[in-house]
C-alpha cells in the first residue's frame, strides 16, 4: 500500500537548543520525517547592544563586544578597538600588535575546538565534545593569567592591550603549540574518522558557492564551498601581510567539509602564533592616547576575520565623547540565513547537523 | 591604487546617471542616493566593468535626525575594490526599494534595518520584526525612542519583590 500524501506537522524546536549555541528556537515543517520548511526565530538573547553603545563612551563600550561571540571574546575587542583606532588614526606599538595577534588567534583555536565539540554533541558524539573541551581549558588558563577572567577577556584597549602577560604565559603558550598535532590526531580518530559521524555528515546539507556568495557567507562556511577568501590575505589589517600562512579551502560544499575545515584553520593559527612568538619585539605595550577619547567627525567600516564569520564595525561620530551610531555585523547572523534555504528536502535528524555546522553563537546573532 | 582610480573613475560617470553625490572618507568611496535611484545604482555596481562590487557585506539604518539613511557595504571576493552606498530615505514615510532580488543574503538584514529604524522594504518577501516581538511598539534605534527611565524600572522591580 502506498501512502500518496502525509499530513504536515508543525514542529517546535527550541527556544532552548539542547547543545551550547544558545537561545534559538526553530519551527519546523514536517511531511513525515522530511523537512519542508523551516522559520528560524531569533531574537531570545536580544540586548540591545548597539543602542546601548550610544549611550556609553568609545571606551566603555568594550567590555559589550566581549558579549557578541563570547567564543571568541578577544576577537570582538580587537575588530572594535580597531575600529575606533582607524576613526582617530592612532598608530599602536609593535609589541601590542603581535600580542594582539597572538590572543586572536589563540581565540580561534578556542572557538573551532568548541565548533568541533558542539557538533559532535548535536549528532550524539559525547565523547569527542569531552576532548576538545578539555584541551581549550588550556587556552583559557592562559586567557586567565593574562586578563582574569576567561570568557569575557576584555583584553584589549584603544590604543594597545590591558596587560602584559606573565612570565608562566610563554612556556604554557609553547608546550600548548607543542601538543596541537596530538590534539588533532585525537579530535580526527574519534571524530572525523568515525564511520558514524562521517554517514551524518558527508554530502548532507549542501551549499554550492553561487548561493554562499549570492547569501552573503562568510568564514569557513564560505570556504568550505570552495572559496578561497580570506579577510587576512584579501584586506590584511594589523599586521597579518608580514606572516606565512595558507588559507585552508575545501570544495565538498558539504557538513563534512564545513566541520573538518576547522581543523585546517587550527594548522594555520598555530603557524601565526610560532611565527608571532619568533618575532615579538621587546617594548611598550600601550600608545600614548588622550584620557579622553574623542574621535574626530566622521565614519569608518571595518572588518576582521572573526572564527564564524566576518565581523565588521561600522562606527559613526559626531565629535563627542559618545559614538553617534555603532552598527554591528555579525558573521553568523548573516550566515543564518543559508539554513531554510539548505535544510529544505533533509530529514529533521539532519536539520541539527546542518546548524551545528555554521556554529552559530546566538549571543553574536542576537547582538 | 590602479584598482582605486578605476572604481572611482566609474563611480563618478554613476553618479551622473542617478543624481549621486560622491565623497571619500578615510579612503573609502561614498555614493549618496535618492531612494528611488537604488535598485538601478545597486544593480550598476554590481556589474561594473574589472571593478565590480558583487558582494553585500553589511546593510544597515543611520538615523540623522532630519532623514534616515540606508548603509550598503559593498566589496568584492576577486579584488580589493570597496564601495559604500547610502540611500537617502524620508523619515516621515521611509520607503525604499529591496534588494532581496539582487542579493538573496539582504533578507535579513533588511528585516533588522526594517525592526530597528521602521524602513518600509519594498517588494522583500517576508518583512516582519526579526529581533523584537511582533506587538512592539516604536523603532529602538531610532533616536527619538524613549528607553524607560530606571527609576520606573526599580519600581517595577520593586513592586515584584513586594508581594
Amino acid at each position: 500500500m502506498s501512502i500518496d500524501k502525509t499530513e504536515e506537522l508543525v514542529l517546535n524546536m527550541g527556544p532552548q537548543h539542547p547543545s551550547m549555541h544558545g537561545l534559538f528556537r526553530m519551527i519546523v515543517h514536517l511531511e513525515g520525517e522530511t523537512v519542508t520548511e523551516i522559520e528560524p526565530k531569533i531574537g531570545y538573547l536580544h540586548r540591545g547592544i548597539e543602542k546601548l553603545a550610544e549611550s556609553r563612551t568609545y571606551t566603555q563600550f568594550i567590555p559589550y563586544t566581549d558579549r557578541l561571540d563570547y567564543l571568541a571574546s578577544p576577537h570582538n575587542n580587537w575588530a572594535y578597538v580597531q575600529t575606533v583606532e582607524k576613526l582617530m588614526g592612532v598608530e599602536i606599538p609593535e609589541r601590542a600588535e603581535y600580542l594582539r595577534v597572538i590572543f586572536g588567534e589563540l581565540a580561534r583555536i578556542a572557538s573551532h575546538q568548541v565548533m568541533i565539540a558542539s557538533t559532535a554533541l548535536d549528532i550524539a558524539g559525547w565523547t569527542a565534545w569531552g576532548y576538545a573541551f578539555r584541551d581549550r581549558e588550556r587556552i583559557l588558563d592562559m586567557y586567565e593569567m593574562t586578563a582574569g577572567s576567561r570568557l569575557t577577556v576584555n583584553c584589549m584597549r584603544i590604543g594597545g592591550m590591558s596587560a602584559e602577560p606573565p612570565a608562566e604565559f610563554w612556556p604554557a603558550l609553547e608546550s600548548f603549540l607543542d601538543d596541537t598535532p596530538e590534539m588533532l590526531e585525537e579530535y580526527y580518530g574519534i571524530f572525523f574518522g568515525n564511520e558514524i559521524a562521517q554517514g551524518r555528515l558527508k554530502n548532507v546539507g549542501i551549499m554550492p558557492k553561487e548561493l554562499a556568495e549570492n547569501l552573503s557567507i562568510t568564514g569557513p562556511v564560505l570556504r568550505a564551498s570552495g572559496v578561497q577568501y580570506d579577510v587576512r590575505k584579501a584586506y590584511p589589517y594589523s599586521i597579518y601581510d608580514r606572516f606565512d600562512f595558507d588559507v585552508p579551502v575545501r570544495y565538498g560544499c558539504d557538513s563534512y567539509d564545513r566541520t573538518i575545515i576547522r581543523m585546517d584553520e587550527i594548522k594555520e593559527s598555530v603557524k601565526i602564533i610560532r611565527q608571532a612568538i619568533r618575532d615579538i619585539p621587546e617594548g611598550p605595550i600601550m600608545a600614548k592616547v588622550p584620557k579622553v577619547i574623542k574621535p574626530p567627525v566622521g565614519e569608518v567600516y571595518h572588518r576582521v576575520e572573526n572564527p564564524k564569520g566576518e565581523l565588521g564595525f561600522y562606527i559613526v561620530s559626531d565629535g563627542s565623547t559618545k559614538p553617534a551610531r555603532v552598527r554591528i555585523r555579525p558573521g553568523t547572523f548573516v550566515n543564518l540565513q543559508m539554513l531554510p534555504i539548505v535544510a529544505k528536502g533533509w530529514k529533521i535528524q539532519d536539520v541539527v547537523a546542518i546548524f551545528a555546522t555554521l556554529d552559530a553563537v546566538l549571543g553574536e546573532v542576537d547582538k | 591604487m590602479e584598482n582605486k582610480e578605476l572604481l572611482k573613475q566609474r563611480v563618478e560617470e554613476l553618479a551622473g546617471r542617478v543624481n549621486g553625490e560622491v565623497e571619500e572618507i578615510l579612503g573609502t568611496l561614498i555614493l549618496k542616493v535618492q531612494a528611488p535611484y537604488v535598485t538601478e545604482t545597486l544593480t550598476a555596481v554590481k556589474s561594473f566593468d574589472d571593478v565590480p562590487c558583487d558582494f553585500l557585506h553589511d546593510l544597515a539604518g543611520l538615523d540623522l535626525v532630519d532623514h534616515l539613511e540606508v548603509v550598503y557595504q559593498l566589496t568584492s571576493l576577486n579584488g580589493p575594490q570597496h564601495l559604500r552606498v547610502k540611500a537617502i530615505v524620508d523619515r516621515e514615510n521611509p520607503v525604499v526599494d529591496s534588494v532581496t532580488r539582487i542579493w538573496q543574503g539582504a533578507d535579513y538584514l533588511e528585516r533588522e534595518a526594517y525592526d530597528m529604524f521602521g524602513i518600509q522594504f519594498k517588494g522583500h518577501p517576508n518583512l516582519k520584526r526579526i529581533y523584537m516581538w511582533d506587538d512592539f511598539e516604536g523603532y529602538p534605534l531610532r533616536k527619538d525612542y524613549e528607553t524607560e527611565p530606571i527609576e520606573i524600572r526599580n519600581l517595577v522591580r520593586q513592586r515584584i519583590d513586594g508581594e
